[in-house]
């Protein structure tokens, strides 16, 4: 049951970042999301 | 109109990368879960599962082998564990070494090489160790991975603020992660409480006479080049002790604190009766002295800061410039080994274990290591 929290707060969190990447013009901003989109997707998929 | 559909492009071109790292990184985390070959000789009888002896360790990442090599003739049982600290690598190369090399003769010998397993499968964060070391030989390098000292967060998580362990010790916190705190385990605890309580099992259900666990240790630190023994080994240590010296081997003789609970050297005597001995080597790779972390390091063990460190007297074993290499490390603990078995022979003939194809200690330092391990595994 924690482990589907956890995976709907990660899924919640990836989600959030994606919109984000989308809604940055300046490429920087772009880069630092793709950055922290990785590390949610890598938990998302439970890959630790 | 332009300007947004320039940024959403650059958008997904960066979703594309994030895809590319996400599955580059995330094979190299999934290689760290997949144990490295291990080739045992022709004298390996079984085969075994920790959690064999203890079921409910099966389909977790504290199940790992126990390999057993019985001699023709009665004797005693010996219990050799690597890899209790997973950040310790002369244990569990000994313990391949020994798996590769000997033939029971007298007696029965179980060896662990990877005693906690779920340290195999991490590093310890911010060290910027690596995720595996290279032995050269014949063939080639041969890897192994390094991991950590501590059970892997994903497989037991979170830590207490404290940690009281189940012979009743105060501990910090994240001991609870550290096998050789946990003994003599709990069967209903924590993963690695149920790892040190499937060893206890091994322990009992094998009859082991002797157990040696191998470490390394920080050269700043004072249990070092040591033979640390229960109360009821001090008069095996003190054979082995005169052995090792007569071969020219520096070793000290420390005694396992009657209240420091938790230790493979303490409980195995105090719960299961076998005589208990803990091995110490010197490793710069996880001291606090050391440059940067590196796989040459590890084989190598040269460190211009430990040598300085030792000039100037900081260090509890000499370290010269030439370093203390990994060859010379498991040397020291397959000769600490050998001096065991010499030693319980004379002291009770009926319990001991005698075995061949032992690669000779001062033969591994002056070949190598690669002298005796098997060529490694082409890929693919």
């Amino acid at each position: 049951m924690i482990r589907i929290f956890y995976l709907l707060i990660v899924l919640y969190l990836s989600l959030h970042l994606f919109w984000h990447l989308f809604r940055q013009k300046n490429p920087w901003s772009q880069a630092g999301t793709a950055l922290v989109l990785t590390l949610f997707l890598l938990r998302l998929f439970l890959i630790k | 109109m332009n300007r947004i559909k320039a940024s959403e492009l650059s958008a997904a071109l960066f979703l594309i990368l994030t895809g590319i790292l996400c599955f580059i990184s995330g094979r190299s985390f999934q290689t760290m879960h997949r144990p490295e070959p291990v080739f045992p000789s022709a004298g390996l009888t079984a085969t075994h599962r920790l959690s064999d002896y203890f079921p409910p360790l099966k389909n977790t990442h504290g199940d790992t082998e126990v390999y057993i090599f019985r001699g023709t003739e009665e004797g005693g049982n010996l219990l050799v564990l690597g890899g209790t600290h997973p950040n310790e690598p002369a244990g569990l190369v000994s313990s391949v070494l020994l798996i590769e090399n000997i033939r029971g003769k007298r007696g029965n010998v179980f060896i662990v090489p990877r005693a906690n397993a779920s340290g195999f499968t991490h590093s310890d964060p911010q060290e910027g160790n690596p995720q595996r070391f290279a032995v050269p030989t014949p063939s080639g390098p041969r890897l192994f991975r390094l991991g950590s000292r501590l059970t892997n967060p994903v497989d037991q998580w979170p830590d207490p603020a404290i940690y009281i362990n189940p012979a009743r010790q105060k501990l910090s916190g994240n001991e609870v992660r550290n096998l050789n705190r946990c003994y003599p385990g709990r069967a209903d605890g924590f993963l690695t409480e149920k790892m040190a309580f499937g060893i206890m099992e091994l322990i009992r259900r094998e009859r082991i006479d002797i157990g040696i666990d191998l470490h390394e240790s920080a050269p700043e630190y004072p249990v070092i080049n040591a033979i640390v023994f229960h109360e009821n080994s001090s008069e095996l240590a003190a054979l082995a002790l005169l052995e090792l010296q007569a071969e020219g081997f520096d070793i000290r003789l420390e005694a396992s604190p009657v209240n420091l609970h938790g230790l493979s050297h303490r409980e195995w005597g105090d719960h299961a009766g076998i005589k208990a001995i803990l091995l110490e080597t010197p490793n710069a790779s996880h001291g606090r002295l050391k440059g940067k972390p590196s796989s040459s390091l590890i084989v190598d063990g040269k460190d211009k800061f430990y040598a300085k460190a030792s000039r100037l007297g900081w260090l509890f074993v000499p370290y010269g410039e030439e370093g203390i290499p990994l060859a010379l490390r498991v040397a020291r603990h397959l000769a600490a080994l050998k001096a065991l078995l010499g030693g319980l022979a004379e002291l009770e003939p009926e319990k001991a274990v005698e075995v061949e194809g032992m690669p000779p200690p001062a033969e591994v330092q002056k070949k190598g290591l690669g002298a005796f391990l098997h060529p490694p595994q082409k890929s693919g």
